[in-house]
């Protein structure tokens, strides 16, 4: 019974401690709670008087500070009025926003230069194209205008290379038909 | 001259806006109204009076510093606390103070300690200043600064309902060593003491 008042009144105590942090009075069976029971009561008590006693303390404890230490403070502040410190805070705005760019622009470059270097493998080029025997072809050729059409247009080359390819095959083929047709004779 | 005294007569609010806007008298007040309170609420983070001071004016430049960014809308008590704090933890975050240690072992005092608790009765802050670091904070900014218990969550960072749990173990406590100090008195036999609270 003893042990169940006890917890009880723990309870009543956090009622009585929530009213003071609230500062409302303290609820009606709360308070005939406390006209039964004494360290409730007491415990109420300290609550209700602690507030003008921290509030008159205060003054006493405050008076008694040495006032050495404001102005101490005061000439450690810097020189400079606050505007000029809105500029220093842009400024380090600035600073440490700097090192976040820095890296970025880094990566940019290094992207950039990856996929240069990507497409200028995958391009397909022919072996002869930069070689010293299609430079001197290409300055033996007769006129400016036909060097000029076989570097620009690699489509014209290209028909020019099949063109080869067929008058090779067609030379072949006709030589072949010629034996063949020189046997039937026979 | 004029700046000075004018200063005197303004809100902390506004004295914040108007150093923001360059006005160094109106900080300087603010340093003078804040600095003693701001010296007693740190006093239970270090050990030495140089540590306090240290704190205090570290608390203060950092505030002169980011004054710009201070919103009038709040109270400027709130914003200078929870500077306070963070500087406090960030600089002795590996301190704990031996007065915390002391509360924490006090459950059975020395009769010395009795003399001590009567004679630190004398003032409730100095009693106060024998409970834990959390619950001492929890006081002074409730009691002292009059901040309600959302603010006081706001400045050391934790939920209201730890502020709450705080504030009433530091009431349970300080009537405990109330209790102490009023049967010291009894003791010592120096005034008839009628009641347990009647130096309050």
């Amino acid at each position: 019974m003893k042990r169940r008042g006890k917890m009880f009144c723990s309870i009543y105590k956090w009622m009585i401690s929530q009213a003071a942090d609230s500062e409302k009075p303290i609820p009606g069976y709360v308070k005939h709670h406390t006209h039964r029971c004494d360290t409730c009561r007491e415990f109420a008590q300290l609550c209700e008087s602690l507030k003008p006693k921290f509030a008159q303390d205060k003054q006493v404890l405050l008076e008694n500070y040495d006032e050495a230490l404001d102005k101490k403070i005061i000439t450690a502040l810097p020189r400079e009025s606050t505007p000029i410190l809105d500029q220093q805070v842009v400024t380090r705005k600035l600073k440490t926003h700097r090192p976040a760019l820095l890296p970025a622009l880094g990566a940019a470059f290094l992207v950039l230069a990856v996929s240069i270097s990507i497409i200028f493998l995958a391009v397909p080029r022919s072996e002869n194209a930069t070689s010293l025997g299609r430079i001197s072809e290409l300055v033996s050729a007769a006129s400016p205008e036909g060097v000029l059409v076989k570097v620009e247009s690699p489509l014209e080359r290209e028909y020019m290379e099949l063109k080869q390819t067929l008058d090779s095959t067609t030379k072949f083929l006709l030589s072949s038909l010629n034996f063949r047709i020189g046997q039937q004779a026979e | 001259m004029h700046e000075i005294s004018m200063a005197k007569h303004l809100s902390d609010e506004a004295l914040a806006a108007k150093a923001a806007e360059g006005s160094r008298a109106s900080f300087e007040e603010l340093v003078s109204r804040y600095s003693p309170r701001l010296f007693y609420f740190l006093r239970h983070r270090t050990e030495t009076d140089q540590d306090i001071e240290d704190l205090v004016q570290e608390t203060f430049l950092k505030a002169f510093k980011n004054i710009d960014r201070f919103n009038p809308e709040w109270k400027f008590s709130t914003w200078l606390y929870t500077i306070a704090v963070r500087q406090a933890i960030s600089r002795f975050r590996s301190i704990k103070t031996a007065k915390s240690s002391l509360a924490a072992t006090s459950s059975n005092p020395d009769p010395e300690e009795i003399v001590i608790q009567k004679e630190e009765s004398q003032n409730i802050w100095k009693l106060a200043n024998t409970l834990t670091k959390k619950q001492f904070e929890a006081l002074w900014l409730h009691y002292a600064e009059d901040m309600p218990v959302k603010e006081i969550a706001k400045v050391t960072k934790k939920k209201p309902i730890t502020v709450r749990v705080l504030l009433h173990r530091a009431r349970l406590n300080l009537a405990k060593r109330i209790d102490r100090a009023s049967f010291a008195e009894n003791l010592a036999g120096t005034t008839p003491v009628e009641h347990k609270f009647s130096f309050l």
